[in-house]
């Protein structure tokens, strides 16, 4: 909340306090339009209903960028997503100093590099879905406070960068149907991206240890865990069984299994996150491969994997486009799995992805939208499949 | 899939023939200790990918304005990009603080005389404009 306070007016104060290189403020936007309806309310896809709406896949963005001096500029962008009622948020305000030319420090609140669409999430103009599919970008947050560090590199034909961060998120989790305070500490990550030709790769790795305020769900931990599929903390002598009803778990606590009880505790444990991408593009075609894994040290989450795979191809002003992805959870091995397994929180699903970008001109994109999602699994239950429909103006300015 | 791709061609044979008779000329000041610039490197240094000259001095890249005929050339020659995919490209660069596309500075003309003014500077003008106030490093 802090940031969205203060960071303006201080931006502001520097664009004010240096008159001389006014001309050196860069101001930049970006606003997407969506509009989406789903064929019907069974399986749940990006917030859509099948009453139709405007507001999920609306989002604005302001940027401003000054250069202070030769090795110094501060960047604040504010965001206001549809999706989360038009607040505004800062999702970047940093300053970079550049230590030389390939070599840049930043410092303040940064975008966390998990995809390869992370830097841009939010500018749809950039790519050509209407919305990258949430099989694979699946993290509910994208923004850290902290420090990143850039290496830029470039050897004959091949460049690219190397990436490492260090930071905190302490924010709002939100699972779509609970929202938890939580506080993710000693996030740290690194990403390398190479470009070689068409080709282009990219490998980040990312850990933090999660905290969460659950003292106000505690006593509903059967509750969380059932709507949230994944959410909970379980303090010492808190029976985890009775809360959530579950026998075999309450059997398990009951005979005081005090190492399962551990390993269902969400308070300091680990997360980790691995993501590799290949891309290319020759200017006509273009593909996208991009795999991701989640491995949680608590076991009330579940370790899952996440992929896709698109290909697009560029004719004239029009690009249609296809894609498949796909997420599947998996269990522990041994006694935690068994408890998991009882639980409401496997999910496993798929999509497939076609649409259509008509380039209007530079800098507006139209965009047409069919995606069709099957449930194969939700919350441990039988899911369903249905499909959405979505059109979509980008603009960047 | 084969009609397509035939009639794409024939609209790049059209396009390049209209395009055929304007030679574009990279241009730095005559006080620009470059004497050659490859096309690779041309290519880097207006995509953000290099800031400094083969010699090591910095390098600022300036475009023409939007809609021009040289920058077009430029763009499908040397960049191999189309406008909205230079655009998607800055896009990706900007909204991450990473970078900021080169300034429209203009017609053939004040390119020419930006590019005079500054030993930094580097430009592209169609070849007819070139006199012996710039230094041309690449020509296409």
């Amino acid at each position: 909340m802090r940031t969205k306070i203060h960071w303006a007016p201080s931006l502001l104060a520097l664009a004010i306090a240096s008159p001389a290189m006014a001309n050196d403020l860069n101001i930049n936007g970006f606003l997407s339009v969506g509009a989406s309806m789903l064929d019907d309310n069974k399986a749940s896809i990006a917030g859509a209903d099948n009453q139709g709406g405007f507001k999920n896949d609306t989002v604005l963005g302001l940027q401003v960028q000054k250069q202070v001096n030769d090795s110094t500029s501060a960047t604040g962008q504010l965001v206001s997503r549809g999706s989360d009622d038009y607040s505004t948020e800062a999702a970047w305000a940093f300053v970079t100093y550049a230590a030389n030319d390939d070599l840049d420090l930043r410092m303040g609140r940064l975008r966390i590099p998990f995809f390869q669409y992370s830097d841009f999430l939010e500018v749809g103009y950039a790519f050509n879905w209407i919305r990258p599919p949430s099989e694979v970008y699946r993290v509910p947050f994208s923004s850290l406070d902290g420090v990143d560090l850039t290496q830029r590199f470039s050897s004959g034909s091949i460049d690219g960068s190397v990436q490492i961060y260090y930071g905190r998120f302490q924010g709002d989790f939100n699972t779509g149907t609970d929202v938890y305070a939580s506080d993710y500490r000693n996030f740290a990550g690194v990403a390398l991206t190479t470009n070689m030709g068409n080709f282009g790769t990219r490998l980040s790795y990312h850990q933090a240890e999660i905290i969460m305020d659950t003292t106000d769900t505690t006593t509903a931990l059967g509750a969380a865990v059932g709507a949230a599929g994944a959410i909970g903390l379980v303090p010492d002598g808190v029976d985890v069984g009775t809360a959530t009803g579950n026998a075999a778990l309450a059997g398990l606590t009951g005979v005081g299994d005090a190492s399962a009880a551990e390993d269902f505790n969400f308070t300091g444990q680990t997360s980790q996150f691995v993501e590799a991408a290949l891309t290319y593009d020759d200017g006509t075609y273009s593909a996208v491969m991009e795999w991701t894994a989640l491995e949680h040290e608590s076991s009330l989450f579940l370790d899952d994997q996440a992929w896709l795979i698109g290909v697009a191809a560029r004719i004239g002003d029009f690009t249609p486009h296809l894609t498949y992805t796909t997420e599947k959870d998996s269990f522990d091995s041994g006694k935690e799995g068994e408890i998991q397994k009882q639980l409401p929180l496997e999910s496993e699903q798929s999509s497939i992805i076609v649409g259509l970008r008509y380039d209007y001109d530079s800098g507006t994109a139209l965009k047409l939208e069919i995606q069709n999602n099957d449930e194969k699994t939700a919350l441990g239950a039988d899911g369903d499949s249905a499909t959405l429909y979505s059109v979509a103006v980008d603009v960047v300015f | 899939m084969k009609i397509l791709k035939h009639s794409c061609s024939i609209l790049l044979i059209s396009l390049a023939s209209s395009l055929v008779n304007a030679e574009i000329s990279v241009i730095v000041s005559n006080n620009n200790p470059n004497t050659a610039i490859d096309q690779a490197t041309v290519g880097k240094i207006f995509l953000g990918k290099t800031k400094s000259f083969p010699d090591g001095s910095q390098a600022v890249p300036i475009d023409q304005d939007d809609g021009a005929a040289a920058r077009n050339t430029f763009n499908s020659t040397i960049l191999g990009k189309s406008s909205s995919q230079l655009k998607s490209y800055w896009s990706r660069l900007i909204f991450t603080g990473k970078g900021t596309p080169p300034k429209q500075s203009g017609n053939d003309a004040a390119v020419k005389q930006l590019v005079a003014n500054n030993p930094n500077i580097i430009g592209y003008v169609d070849s007819s404009v070139v006199d012996d106030t710039v230094k041309v490093v690449h020509k296409f």
